[in-house]
């Protein structure tokens, strides 16, 4: 990331300046499609160069579609394709005429492709406006013109006590404030070794020592809510569900590490997510939970939320970091890593929203009592889950670690609909391997999955049933990894577009030079995108070499 | 002073030194294509690769730090085979050979990466597009291969902030101001973007040669050719 830039934005963040992003985010919902006086605008209120306005204007998906008077984007993450196999955005593309990313001649309608919507559950999604319709008979009504928003299934925990799904009250703050101060709170973090949940598992704690040690007086707190990984809506319900649970977390971080100011980056995708943190944060703050010397202990925080424009790979914190401060989002090398130098250059953690939603549990009932929650397992606390579509009860779910993937897949989600069979989930997201159904009896944990090369991830689990065809899941995969690559490193932006068409093509694949490219991928790539799109094709390659047509 | 060991060489090295700059310092040869030593690292090429004494698979030299006792080698054959693969995939994205000069041809010839065979992965080449309109600077948008190199010149030592990346993925290229050229530009026509762009994707065009410099073609009319490219065809490559 160009110091320079973040310099720029640093000082104009002083004048309350606006991000280039939000400048042209609100161009895009006025008139539909930017123009170069609008870049020119956003350059002047942002303070950013014309070229870096330009070079943002060209990376965001949500900046690129133009829409029209009716903006229509059907979903193609992968669960909604394990449920459709794409039908539904051919029957969308045929029933509007409308290719994806385009727009009627009359400017009446406009199709895009979104990715994803959060709604995997009822799959296949299509949203039309702010209006989220899924369902089977949700691309009949799109081309009709007669959305109805679908509700979402209740999450449920499993829990004796439940912990994350549980309405949060601030009591952790209070305790924090009262009783325990930065330093014991986290000690407190580090013993209970909460692992990250947003896909790495690195510590959290250590991530927070790390900040508190930096040199500065001016540091921030970030929550990733940029859950972009297809099948998984976790943080949506819980952005959406339980909002104060994500700001207690991150108001306990601010003051472990020494930070007065947090930042949540939610999804475009998800329309409802900024809001519902807003409206809590708003509540908050007149309670007293967040502001100037909260509850009398002279600790100050307060948060601002900011959405993102369409960018799977924003998810990774470097690159979520260039998207809050409103430059393209794509990944930078570490070191220097956040805790050095994060917004505006100044010492911040990154935390996912999930692992922040641990914090108030911490906090009130100690690291003993989070190691609990777990007893079956070497992992600690406990971890939500979600089902897609292809499921009986497909929902989010708080479960402890260690049950067996076919005690989740059968007795919780109550196995396929339909009479379908399981023939392999994929876990944590599109850079998670996939188990094929004679593996469900794999724990559900960090190191027992990592031993099958997959991966506890985001927590979400994307069944394909026994209809699925392979070769094309893998198409799937890859056309997703090549239109989500930031472009920033070599092997990732080139390497993903060569594997996707080695697929996509109508002829057998060299299996001895596509596993080329896979090393190429895994040990090249700058960030997790590149290095992590080969596993499930690996996953694929080991399990189901017969059915994807290789040579 | 911390020490590190080079293909066997000890060399002493400041804190913070890295790996590159001591693999220099050692002799040892490092290829490498998003690097430019007046800028700062970037990490893009991932050509750099090198092994580290206990490290799990290999590093880029040009963005991780020295420790002490730091065991390196920068013949790893796991690294150098990346590193090929690499330039390998990067020749394949362009239309034509890069001219013998570049950076970029010298690198593969050094990595044994022939510039004339059938790429191991063949596919897409980025669409030729050049941009003549400045009196010195001229654009070759298909040899772009996003190093970043002439968008951080233009920011970190001339401070015009001209230039910019572009789109994404395989599609991601480079603009001068909105897309309109440099005249349209904050450019300074101080010609440090051409100066560090590994491929002629930017190239300065000579006025005592009466002529571009390498094979950029001026046409006879010497009417420049311009395709402009909609931001809404983010996925078109160019």
């Amino acid at each position: 990331m160009s110091r320079n830039l973040v310099e720029l934005i640093r000082r104009h963040h002083t004048v309350h300046a606006p991000t280039a992003l939000d400048v042209l985010k609100a161009a895009v919902d006025d008139h539909g499609e930017l123009t170069d006086e609008d870049r020119k605008h956003a350059a002047e209120v942002s303070g950013l160069p014309e070229a870096t306005v330009y070079g943002i204007s060209s990376f965001y998906d949500d900046l690129l579609a133009p829409r029209g008077a009716r903006h229509v984007r059907v979903c193609t993450g992968t669960a909604c394709w394990a449920a459709t196999g794409g039908a539904h955005v051919d029957a969308v593309q045929e029933g509007l005429q409308l290719d994806l990313g385009e727009r009627s001649a009359d400017g009446q309608v406009s199709l895009a492709e979104t990715v994803c919507l959060g709604f995997c559950h009822s799959s296949p999604a299509i949203r039309d406006g702010d209006v989220i319709d899924a369902g089977p008979d949700a691309p009949a009504r799109a081309i009709a013109g007669a959305t109805v928003a679908t509700s979402e299934p209740a999450w449920e925990s499993l829990l004796p006590e439940p912990v994350l799904t549980r309405p949060a009250d601030w009591s952790g703050l209070r305790r924090a404030l009262t009783e325990l101060g930065p330093e014991q709170l986290l000690g407190m973090v580090e013993e209970a070794k909460v692992r990250g949940r947003g896909g790495a598992g690195f510590p959290a704690g250590t991530k927070w020592r790390f900040t508190r040690g930096a040199k500065g007086d001016e540091k921030f707190i970030v929550a990733n809510g940029d859950e972009g990984d297809p099948g998984s809506y976790i943080d949506k319900y819980l952005m959406e569900q339980n909002p104060v649970r994500v700001l207690e977390g991150l108001a306990l971080a601010g003051f472990a590490v020494g930070a007065g100011h947090g930042f949540v980056l939610t999804r475009s995708e998800y329309p409802l997510s900024k809001p519902a943190l807003e409206a809590a944060a708003d509540q908050a703050r007149e309670a007293g939970w967040l502001g100037t010397d909260i509850l009398g202990s002279g600790f100050d925080f307060d948060v601002t939320i900011v959405e993102g424009a369409g960018s799977y790979v924003v998810g990774e914190e470097t690159a979520l970091l260039a998207c809050l401060q409103g430059l393209r989002g794509t990944v930078s090398a570490r070191p220097p890593f956040p805790a050095e130098r994060g917004v505006y250059g100044l010492p911040t953690v990154v935390n996912n929203t999930e692992t922040l939603a641990n914090m108030p549990f911490i906090a009130l009932q100690g690291a003993a009592a989070y190691q609990s929650l777990s007893p079956d397992s070497e992992s600690n606390g406990s971890k939500l889950i979600c089902f897609n579509e292809r499921f009986l009860r497909p929902s989010v779910y708080e479960v402890p670690f260690g049950m067996t993937m076919r005690e989740l897949c059968e007795d919780v989600a109550g196995g396929l609909r339909d009479g379908r069979t399981i023939k392999a989930v994929q876990l944590g997201g599109p850079l998670g391997g996939i188990l094929p159904a004679s593996k469900l009896d794999t724990p559900f944990d960090f190191d027992a999955l990592a031993a099958e090369g997959c991966m506890v991830g985001h927590g979400s689990i994307c069944a394909f049933d026994d209809q699925t065809d392979m070769r094309a899941l893998a198409v799937h995969l890859l056309r997703f990894g090549a239109h989500e690559s930031c472009g920033k490193c070599f092997p990732c932006r080139i390497g993903l577009r060569r594997a996707h068409d080695m697929f996509a093509a109508d002829a057998a694949v060299d299996r001895a030079k596509f596993e080329q490219l896979l090393e190429a991928l895994e040990l090249g790539s700058l960030c997790a995108h590149g290095s992590g799109m080969p596993a499930p094709l690996r996953s694929l390659l080991a399990h189901f070499p017969d059915e994807l047509g290789l040579s | 002073m911390i020490t590190v060991t080079v293909d066997g060489t000890e060399v002493e090295v400041e804190e913070g030194t890295t790996i590159l700059s001591a693999a220099k310092q050692a002799d040892a040869w490092v290829p490498t294509l998003c690097f430019d030593d007046r800028q700062a690292p970037f990490g893009a090429c991932r050509v750099c690769l090198v092994a580290v004494e206990g490290a799990p698979k290999p590093l880029p030299a040009c963005t991780t730090p020295c420790r002490d006792g730091m065991e390196i080698d920068t013949t790893d054959q796991t690294s150098r085979r990346v590193a090929t693969a690499v330039v390998e995939l990067v020749l394949s994205e362009l239309p034509e050979r890069p001219a013998a000069h570049t950076e970029l041809a010298q690198v593969a010839s050094r990595l044994d990466v022939s510039l004339t065979e059938e790429p191991r992965w063949p596919g897409a080449t980025h669409t030729t597009d050049h941009d003549v309109r400045h009196p010195y600077l001229a654009f070759q948008h298909e040899l772009c291969i996003s190093c970043g190199r002439c968008v951080r010149a233009c920011d970190e030592v001339q401070g015009a902030f001209a230039l910019t990346a572009t789109g994404r993925g395989f599609s991601a290229n480079i603009a001068a101001g909105l897309d309109s050229g440099f005249t349209d530009s904050s450019c300074v026509s101080c010609g440090a973007c051409a100066d560090t762009c590994p491929t002629d994707a930017i190239t300065e065009i000579r006025l005592l040669d009466g002529n571009a410099v390498g094979r950029l073609p001026l046409r006879d009319d010497h009417r420049p050719r311009v395709k402009r490219r909609l931001p809404s065809e983010g996925t078109t490559e160019r």
